[in-house]
């Protein structure tokens, strides 16, 4: 039987190009995200579970996730097992945004559908491999802009405000630093210091406290997640500045729930984890059973960003 | 035109240790250099190998300007020292040891038949046809291990060989293999400097010999022109009388009895009971269980079978660590003083009250106003030589380092003490005040097991001395029983029977 | 420095002082010579503000250096000093959030895990005679996966709660500052005065000549390892109350930063050799480093490439210093 159910996908595989061989069977969705140490990815996890228990019928889910953010070559192995595995797409927030397109190439070229979430894979990379993948995702940019535009009510012209980068490398990271500074350009404060606290709170509270130490007068910190966030409301508080440094994260974790209760950080952006998880695999789900090739995918579909201020 | 020629050679660290020191070596002729321990005769013929570099001085090999900077490159000028540490590597065979920087390869492949052919001649030259050159190095006793450094030196070109102490931990037939190829070399025109404290040995092969003290030179003469005594009375500058000759007293109560130990094949059913005041002698060749014997008694390696009791006690003692007898009052000096015997980098305080801090603490603390106290009289009692009881162990001569080992067994206080080559490596003044020190402990009512693999210094401080042959136990001779050739016999009496020593 | 192993001590109380300073003076130079540079550089470096800061930062890293240098001495490493801070922090912030115990009951649970996991640490490696560098690294994966299951992997905001450890209460120093130098002091006395601190440098110097004079290194050694997990432990609890969360991510990274400090400090990674106090002085000099480079604005690769040619350049200063002392004595 097994040998048969092979050949037969090799047939229809050659015949119909990238078509996917599933249309018998419930489609298997593999969601492959960056590190299940980070709170974000957990949620995104939680979410896809249950929305799939809720479709149960509809299709099948394996979620995966790597050890740390950074660990690209972890992550293209689980995309090399996923396509050994025979999953009929994949959903994957890329822990590289250049890194992980040889290896989608892989898996388009297998017939895996491909639907790209979290942070956007590159536009050149993609081009120069003839890909196109669907982006379903926010903009962190726009996102960070809405966080930046509300701390700006705060402030006037000339004050000075520093930056906590992510891990500098990073699209997302990127993206947010841009969504700040086009806020602090707009109200005509000053970004006197941009640094990466590696989206951590030891690292970001290490920063913070050294462009607190180094600007005085400092009076705001925008910071690319909340974590970093934490981290730079106890640098605030340690140098006796709770109420006169303003703060702003991005994430809307639970750990800020209380300190946004508390006034401590100002404002933080909630860009759902836990549906833009079930946005692409719906969208996976719905071009596998459409039967739609990987190049009739739609380029993007944006999700919401919203302002948490409470 | 002598072969090698230095002149008043001197290397200051922060004292001199050598100073003023000139000396020639014709082709051909084998050089004794003898003196006390720190007398300065490593520091020399350190310069000569070129591990030491001098602050003073020059030197020649044929008529040419020689200032080695390395032993490397001195080795290169056919400059050669068998170190008294030995410098095998343990984890590679006889052969890749022997032919260590030379093996012969094709296309950086090592031709392992070639290599292990070539090291079996290497090692038929010395007498040592019997060891399978495949045998990882830190599988062989000391003795062997001694032999297969000097084998290795031998090696290529060689025109000035240095040995430093080469028959300390060999038995006297591969003694007799050495000398044999020393001859060979010196026929060869082979320069040969020859360091050590056996003074028979030096008359047998020596042409001249040369006595340092305190790093300067006493005197150069044939060595037809001089006898036993001049010799000593150079070293040390005063008389020694060697021929010590022990009290018969009466021994004390059983201090420790052995009842059928053995492991594997090495020790095999050896029973013999310890008086307390007795020095018992454990003589036989290298590698008849000697060594493996005192390790069972002190529980560093587990027994097959056997008991052993303490002080007539019909319980047999439980002995499973070397932390348990110690508990149980058995102290050991081992063999191998720098690798199990001490702490090199920590100073003689430390190494010194080791075995028993309780007496130097209070509830976990150290009281160093005491331990200085304890320490500074035994340093004195034992004569050891150092700046202060600071002084790093490592820096201290063979000799001083065994005394501190002793300082350790005395400030213990055990009732009975395994000695292993207590003597290994120490000169004659050093040795005296080891002997000293014996016959005050066995006044003192301890009971010794000492190993020895020099015959005269067993017949000189022991009361009864026990053969050991392919790890049986043959027979123990009591004073007065003992000649040379009846321990000679028994040592050997164990391997005619079957077979002849691994040789 | 302080070498517990070969140090001649004076006599005389002047000479004992003159001594000790000598002894830690290369790296006291070196501390000067940064504070100095980054003064120059940097507008408000050099102010109280700074060192009270830096001062409050580092008692996490101060503890657990303290434990590192405790097992570098016996010859062997710790791998999982960062992860056992973020467990016994998650674990106390669970403590504290869900199960409502107060911060002293809380402290008391993270050093119970902490010295739980490094009694694991020895009571392994010394059983079955594996080298510790394998077993911490075994722990390393452990505790922080203990931790991630403890926080659920959310970050736990404590708040004001846990936060009286890190809150000023002396000339602008927090009690966890106290309690780090109380640490290093307790610490140095216990190396260089104890019969404990002596067998700890006898094995790393030479265990086989230890166990032959009858004194059985394993307890020596298991205890090491438990004292470096509850320090590891306390270190995680003074994180969580300076940043008042506990993040299941902390500490990740810790280890490598806390055996630089300690090396630089002059303590031997082959064992047998170092000291408490110049590990101290190894950890100011990171977080010097850490927070000059910050202040000034250095960007990441910068900041990364300036600390590692510290730490390098560091250990062979360290190296010299060794050689001409051991020739000198």
């Amino acid at each position: 039987m097994k040998p048969l159910v092979k050949s037969l996908a090799l047939l229809a595989a050659l015949a119909a190009g990238a078509q996917v061989f599933a249309s018998d069977t419930k489609p298997k969705v593999a969601l492959v995200m960056k590190s299940l140490a980070n709170e974000f990815f957990q949620t995104m996890e939680e979410g896809a579970k249950a929305h799939q228990k809720q479709h149960a019928a509809e299709y099948d889910l394996i979620a995966n996730g790597i050890k740390d953010e950074t660990d690209t070559a972890a992550q293209i192995k689980i995309i090399q097992q996923m396509i050994a595995e025979k999953v009929d797409a994949i959903v994957l927030a890329p822990a590289d945004s250049k890194a992980l397109v040889p290896v989608v190439k892989q898996a388009v070229d297998k017939g895996v559908l491909v639907v790209n979430i979290d942070n956007k894979l590159d536009d050149g990379a993609l081009k120069e491999k003839g890909l196109t993948v669907p982006f379903v995702g926010p903009d962190n940019r726009k996102g960070a802009k809405l966080v930046g535009d509300y701390l700006a009510k705060q402030l006037k012209a000339g004050d000075k405000v520093g930056i906590l980068e992510g891990v500098s490398t990073t699209f997302n990271a990127q993206q947010r630093t841009a969504g700040f500074q086009d806020a602090m350009k707009t109200v005509g404060a000053v970004v006197v210091g941009v640094q990466s606290g590696q989206w951590e709170m030891e690292k970001g509270n290490t920063v913070a406290s050294a462009m607190l130490r180094e600007h005085p007068d400092l009076k705001a910190l925008l910071c690319g997640n909340d974590n970093m966030a934490l981290g730079a409301v106890a640098a605030v508080k340690t140098a006796g500045k709770t109420g006169q440094v303003k703060v702003v994260g991005y994430d809307n974790i639970d750990a800020v729930k209380p300190l946004l209760a508390e006034g401590k950080l100002l404002a933080t952006a909630d860009q759902y984890a836990a549906k833009q998880a079930v946005f692409g695999i719906e969208i996976a789900v719905k071009a596998v059973k459409a039967k739609t090739p990987q190049n009739k995918m739609p380029g993007a579909i944006e999700t919401t960003v919203d302002l948490v201020t409470k | 035109m002598p072969l090698f020629h230095g002149e008043s050679l001197g290397k200051t660290y922060i004292t001199p240790v050598l100073s003023h020191v000139s000396l020639e070596l014709n082709e051909g002729e084998v050089l004794a250099l003898t003196g006390e321990n720190g007398a300065g005769k490593s520091t020399l013929t350190k310069l000569i190998a070129g591990l030491v570099h001098p602050t003073e001085g020059r030197m020649h090999l044929h008529e040419r300007p020689y200032a080695p900077a390395s032993r490397h490159e001195a080795e290169k000028l056919g400059v050669r020292m068998v170190l008294q540490e030995l410098g095998l590597i343990p984890t590679l065979t006889v052969a890749e040891n022997l032919m260590l920087g030379r093996m012969p390869s094709r296309l950086g492949f090592i031709r392992r038949s070639e290599m292990n052919r070539r090291a079996t001649e290497q090692m038929a030259v010395i007498g040592l046809e019997g060891i399978d050159p495949r045998t990882p190095v830190g599988k062989l006793g000391v003795g062997h291990q001694q032999m297969v450094e000097i084998a290795r030196n031998l090696v290529g070109d060689c025109r000035l060989l240095i040995l430093d102490e080469p028959t300390a931990m060999l038995t006297s037939r591969e003694i007799d293999h050495l000398f044999t190829q020393i001859l060979a070399l010196k026929r060869a025109g082979v320069g040969i400097i020859y360091i050590s404290h056996r003074l028979d040995e030096l008359q047998q092969i020596a042409d001249r010999v040369m006595v340092l003290r305190d790093g300067r030179h006493i005197d150069t003469k044939p060595m037809a022109d001089v006898v036993q005594n001049d010799i000593v009375r150079l070293m040390v500058g005063h008389d020694v009388s060697e021929e010590r000759k022990r009290p018969i007293h009466e021994t004390g109560p059983v201090a420790l009895e052995v009842r059928g130990l053995g492991r594997g094949k090495v020790v095999r059913d050896v029973s013999f009971t310890m008086h307390a005041g007795e020095i018992l002698g454990l003589a036989g060749l290298v590698g008849a269980g000697r060594t493996e014997l005192l390790r069972l008694i002190y529980g560093a390696d587990a027994k097959d079978t056997g008991e052993i009791h303490l002080e007539g006690s019909e319980t047999p003692a439980r002995i499973a660590s070397p932390m348990a007898a110690v508990r149980k009052g058995i102290g050991l000096v081992t063999e191998d003083r720098k690798s199990q015997g001490l702490l090199l980098p920590l100073a003689i305080r430390i190494n010194a009250t080791l075995a028993n801090i309780k007496a130097v603490s209070r509830q976990g603390w150290l009281r160093p106003a005491v331990e200085r106290g304890q320490v500074g009289k035994l340093n004195e009692a034992l004569g050891v030589k150092s700046h202060s009881i600071d002084q790093p162990a490592a820096e201290l001569s063979g000799g001083n380092q065994q005394k501190v080992v002793f300082a350790r067994w005395l400030h213990r206080d055990c009732k009975v003490l395994l000695l292993d080559e207590p003597t290994r490596g120490v000169d004659i003044g050093a040795r005296a005040d080891i002997y000293d020190q014996l016959e005050k402990l066995a006044d003192a009512g301890k009971a010794m097991l000492m190993v020895s693999s020099d015959l005269r210094e067993l017949m000189q401080v022991c009361d009864r001395i026990a053969v050991m042959s392919a790890g049986r136990l043959v027979r123990i001779f009591k004073r007065g029983e003992w000649t040379q050739q009846a321990l000679l016999e028994a040592a050997f009496s164990g391997y005619l029977a079957t077979q002849a020593p691994a040789q | 420095m302080e070498d517990v192993s070969t140090s001649t001590p004076s006599t005389s109380f002047a000479g004992s002082l003159r001594g000790t300073l000598g002894n830690y003076a290369a790296l006291l130079a070196a501390l000067v010579m940064m504070v100095a540079l980054f003064s120059y550089l940097s507008q408000y470096f050099f102010s109280a503000n700074t060192f009270l800061t830096i001062a409050n930062d580092i008692p996490a890293i101060v503890a657990t250096s303290v434990g590192m240098t405790f097992v570098l001495i016996i010859a062997g490493i710790d791998l999982s000093v960062g992860s056992v801070m973020a467990l016994s922090a998650a674990v106390a912030g669970i403590a504290m959030l869900q199960w409502h115990w107060s911060l002293a009951m809380a402290v008391l649970l993270a050093m119970g895990v902490g010295t739980v996991t490094g009694f694991l640490n020895g009571a392994i490696s010394v059983a079955w005679r594996l080298p510790s560098f394998i077993v911490t690294l075994g722990m390393l994966e452990v505790a922080r996966g203990a931790a991630y299951i403890a926080t659920d992997s959310r970050t736990q905001y404590i708040g004001d709660a846990i936060s009286w450890l890190s809150n000023p209460v002396l000339f602008g120093l927090s009690p966890s500052f106290l309690i780090a130098i109380l640490i290093v002091v307790a610490a140095q006395l216990v190396l260089t005065r104890s019969v404990f601190g002596r067998q700890m440098i006898g094995i790393g110097t030479n265990e086989e000549a230890m166990r032959l004079a009858g004194v059985d290194p394993r307890p020596v050694k298991i205890l090491v390892f438990a004292i470096a997990g509850l320090l590891a432990g306390l270190a995680g609890i003074i994180q969580a109350s300076r940043l008042e969360a506990a993040d299941p991510n902390a500490g990740i990274g810790t280890e490598l930063v806390v055996i630089a400090s300690v090396v630089i400090g002059g303590t031997s990674l082959m064992g047998g050799r170092g000291s408490v106090i110049n590990t101290f002085f190894g950890v100011l000099i990171i977080s010097v480093l850490e927070a000059g480079l910050a202040q000034i604005g250095a960007s990441e690769p910068t900041k990364r490439i300036i600390t590692g040619c510290v730490i390098i350049v560091a250990v062979i200063l360290d190296m010299y210093r060794e050689r001409r002392r051991s020739r000198r004595a």
